[in-house]
């Protein structure tokens, strides 16, 4: 076992990034001080003087038409200020952070279970708490549509004013037909994933005030303040000028706070302010948040992959089924990564894909750290598996023979340009000891009668950023005070990533000081303009660019004063270590500080705002063809665990993983993100599930919903940092955030088939699933 | 508030305080609303998460699940109460330096059942360790990282 320190400078000997002064060296994260003496930072520790509570009255159906809200007897109650419904919301009562399908209050109708009715505003929790009992709403329950292959049907019952099928997903790529002829052996199954939540520990909580000019201020927890600026604003009714939104330290996001809830949320406490002039909070328990955050979708994946006899894949056919619950969310978009990457990380000639994003009465889904990446991976992955398994060759052999290498096609027939993944897939082999480890449990697993050790693994390509899924710009505001500290201020959010210190660290090297003379400062919609939403792991990639483009505006300022003072070109200066001097020659050169106090003093303006938008990104709607993304992030992870067959438990207890950052800007952020992203995809492996039973959730709690603790996580993750720089990240920065979750899935489940012998294609891999497939198996020998 | 019904005196961070009570109140909501120790969070109020964890007259407790009646004369210790900007606690100084520190939120009580555990056991096994950490939920996953703070301290890496 390597300490960090190791680690680091194994990361930190990749060749490329000895160029750099800071890029790649250890920085602690800029806000971890805070977070080790429990600061007061987040929302819940804002909130001060006297408030009123806000909370929702929330419908027990799935599926209901409102036939009459009542809300007499609860604003009779002792400190109950206000009963809000559809009919009291000044502006649009439109919630949805994308597609304007939801309404922030239902209207005649609920289609999903813990939709909100009405907020009852009052002081004190119980006070409200116990008002919410009295408000009346009469329901005609409507038939439940629990099943998305249920709504697809011409006669299911519409959930929305609309068709069930939201999108319906294309790639046609050669010959379909013509690739199954050239295949020497086929093979056909069905995947499926579960929901799940991407639970981050801290709830959705919103504090408002107003403010003595008749502003609001919303203090919130949230990865995209715009988005929720621009919905309460149109929500209250109001001018862009009289709403304020801050984002608060975060206690995690993981997709659920960029999608509806921390819009619901910030919408609920505002309008208590607008309508009773005092402060307001508002705050949701482990069992709402559980409930209507948005959801990972629910996949059914259907493969059908033809290869001839020497594992060359030649035809791959799919159709994937997501099941976006009651309201659109991003699920429109989930749909289009996942059927983008169906065939994983695979060079296939003929490849035709319909991924279909459908309506149900379930919750809603929407983004969830990977965004559709996780279950395309483990259809794609137990695929290739399968594939070897009947071709009687080892899982690597087979991806040895088909994955992207530099020039090869991807499903869109896009042109791979670097050697990212045949770099991965490489070192996590040999680093795993692949073949040794792949033997060795084979035989032990002969005596074994009880525990049986499997290793797997699985392969991934993650395309970069935004790409479809919209304007892929950042803006990033930094200034050099007259003290010479710097500070950086951006739309873009923190909320457990690490990609704001990157920022900063991208800052600090180009001005050539150290990151601790660069603070950053909360995101406020007041303060700074639009970075775009803080999503597809694309901080430091983009927002990376714009703070470069920030810093390289105030270098140069920077840079024409000092030439000036040291009689040289611009150009001939160097700016490390705090001392900007001609060619690194420090007897000829200034302090930084120095330099930025005569710059101010000659009225040098050291205020700038950076900007990057990447190349948009084109397709064929028809047949998907094209170039989706600007960048792919590879990667590879071996899997090793133990199976008690007599119980069913499986334990993960090694992971080596391999990720092809592009150029790793922050080190010890890069350890964390792969070995936490890790352990939650674990979760999602083994024990991860929401449970609807009729579309109600059944186990909105963390003693229903089991997230991994330190005792499941592996005794070892073993992280390996590969540098192929990308086409447009900062410094070749790739997308890491959400990446190291996409593989778990699809990596632990071909470890748990090797140790049983049988497939698992359903997730998660619980005891009693995976017991009943070794039963079945053993069935099936005798 | 409620009508006052009771005082406690309670012991916090080695600073006395008295308290009147409704009866009610449990001990996360005196820490963080009447003593304004906000390093103490919550995550689910029923005593899953552990992020509400503190120490009790030497026992990791969860303080959700703790009337505030029954800290009567306890010695409780929160984060506030190992170090300041200035002095850092080693096991604080070593989740900055590993880089366990992710989104956050759980940080306080994973340093609390850390500490508690580097005071309880010399020479932790891993096993201990992991069992130690095993009542705070990190939901980004940082348990290697915490563990490698530990062994740090303990003077095993």
């Amino acid at each position: 076992m390597s300490s960090e320190e190791e680690i680091l400078k194994r990361f930190a000997a990749i060749e490329q990034a000895r160029e750099f002064y800071i890029i790649g060296k250890k920085v602690s994260r800029v806000d971890a001080l805070d977070a080790v003496l429990g600061r007061p930072m987040y929302t819940g520790d804002l909130v001060t003087g006297d408030f009123l509570f806000v909370k929702a009255v929330r419908s027990p159906y799935a599926h209901a038409l409102i036939k009459g809200i009542d809300i007499s007897r609860a604003l009779k109650q002792r400190g109950i200020e206000a009963v809000i419904t559809h009919r009291d919301i000044p502006g649009e009562n439109d919630a949805g952070s994308l597609i304007p399908d939801r309404p922030l209050l239902a209207v005649d109708k609920v289609r999903h279970y813990g939709e909100a009715v009405a907020l009852v505003v009052g002081s004190g929790i119980e006070t409200v708490e116990e008002a919410i009992r009295l408000v009346d709403v009469e329901y005609e329950p409507l038939p439940v549509v629990k099943d998305p292959f249920e709504a697809m049907k011409p006669d299911a019952p519409r959930i929305q004013n609309r068709d069930n099928i939201v999108t319906h997903f294309k790639i046609r790529k050669g010959n379909i037909e013509e690739g199954f002829s050239k295949a020497d052996i086929i093979v056909e199954n069905t995947y499926k994933t579960q929901f799940m939540d991407g639970l981050p520990l801290e709830t959705e909580v919103a504090y408002a005030f107003p403010e003595k000019d008749g502003r609001i201020t919303c203090i919130s927890s949230m990865q995209n303040p715009f988005d929720v600026y621009n919905k309460v604003v149109k929500i209250l009714g109001v001018g862009p000028e009289d709403v304020r939104v801050i984002q608060a330290a975060t206690g995690g996001g993981f997709g659920p706070k960029s999608d509806e809830t921390p819009i619901d949320i910030a919408a609920y406490a505002c309008l208590a302010v607008k309508k009773t002039g005092k402060p307001a909070f508002a705050v949701f328990t482990r069992e709402e948040a559980t409930t209507v955050q948005s959801k990972r979708h629910a996949f059914t994946i259907r493969h059908k992959t033809g290869a001839t006899r020497d594992g060359k894949l030649v035809a791959w056919k799919s159709e994937l089924v997501a099941d976006t619950g009651a309201y659109i969310s991003k699920g429109h978009l989930v749909i289009a990564r996942a059927t983008f990457h169906c065939t994983g990380p695979y060079e296939v000639p003929h490849v035709w894909a319909d991924g279909y994003c459908v309506l149900t009465n379930n919750t809603i889904a929407g983004s969830t750290r990977g965004f559709g990446a996780p279950q395309a991976h483990f259809a794609a992955e137990l695929q290739m598996d399968a594939l070897a398994k009947k071709l009687g060759i080892d899982p690597v052999e087979i991806r040895a023979r088909n994955i992207l290498r530099p020039g090869s096609l991807t499903a869109t027939s896009q042109r791979i340009d670097d050697a990212g993944l045949e770099i991965c897939f490489g070192k996590v082999v040999e680093t795993a000891r692949w073949h040794q480890k792949r033997r060795e449990y084979e035989e032990l697993n002969r005596t074994s009668s009880r525990i049986k050790k499997g290793i797997g693994i699985a392969l991934l390509y993650h395309g970069n950023t935004l790409g479809p899924e919209g304007e892929d710009f950042a803006t990033v505001h930094v200034r050099i005070e007259e003290d010479g500290s710097v500070v950086v201020q951006t739309g873009l959010t923190e909320y457990g990533t690490g990609a704001l210190t990157s920022l900063v660290i991208i800052v600090a090297e180009i001005l050539g000081i150290p990151a601790s003379w660069v603070r950053m400062e909360r995101p406020d919609t007041s303060a700074v303009t639009s970075s775009g939403p803080t999503v597809a792991s694309r901080t430091t990639v983009i927002g990376g660019r714009a703070a470069a483009d920030a810093a390289t505006q105030l270098r140069g300022r920077l840079a024409e004063v000092a030439a000036g003072l040291l009689g040289c070109s611009p150009d001939e200066l160097v700016f490390k270590d705090g001392v900007v001097s001609v060619g690194g020659d420090r007897r000829r050169g200034i302090g930084f500080r120095e330099l930025v106090s005569e710059a101010s003093r000659r009225g040098v303006e050291l205020r700038v705002r950076g900007y990057y938008i990447a190349p948009p990104t084109r397709w064929d709607p028809e047949t998907g063809q094209g170039a989706p993304y600007n960048q792919y992030t590879f990667g590879a992870l071996v899997s090793e665990v133990e199976v008690d067959t007599e119980t069913g438990l499986v334990v993960v207890k090694r992971m080596t993983a391999a990720y092809d950052a592009g150029r790793v800007i922050n080190p010890l952020g890069l350890l964390a993100v792969i070995e936490g992203g890790s352990i939650q995809g674990l979760g999602h492996a083994l024990t991860e599930e929401i449970i609807h039973e009729n579309g109600v959730v059944v186990n909105p709690s963390l003693h229903g919903y089991i997230i991994p603790t330190a005792s499941e996580a592996p005794e070892w993750i073993e992280p390996i940092a590969v540098e192929s720089p990308g086409r447009i990240g900062a410094f070749g920065a790739k997308a890491m955030g959400e990446i190291p979750v996409v593989l778990p899935m699809a990596s632990i489940a071909n470890a748990v088939a090797h140790a049983i012998g049988v497939f698992i294609r359903e997730t998660p891999l619980k005891p009693e699933r995976v017991l009943k497939a070794i039963r079945e198996a053993e069935r099936k020998e005798r | 508030m409620a009508e006052e019904l009771l005082k406690i005196r309670l012991t916090v961070n080695g600073r006395e305080y008295e308290v009147g009570l409704g009866g009610s109140e449990l001990l996360i909501d005196v820490l963080r609303d009447r003593l304004g120790l906000k390093s103490v969070k919550e995550g689910c109020g029923e005593g899953d998460c552990g992020l509400c964890l503190v120490i009790a007259d030497g026992v990791p407790i969860h303080s959700c699940l703790v009337m505030a009646f029954q800290a009567d004369g306890k010695k409780i210790t929160t984060v506030e109460g190992l170090g300041d900007g200035e002095n850092l606690h080693p096991i604080q100084r070593a989740f900055i330096d590993v880089g366990a520190v992710q989104c956050g939120y759980c940080i306080p009580a994973a340093i609390l059942a850390a500490k508690h555990l580097i005071d309880t056991t010399k020479n932790p096994s891993r096993e201990e360790i992991r069992r130690a950490l095993r009542s705070v939920l990190c939901r980004c996953g940082s348990y290697i990282r915490f563990e490698q703070a530990i062994l740090k301290v303990v003077g095993k890496t």
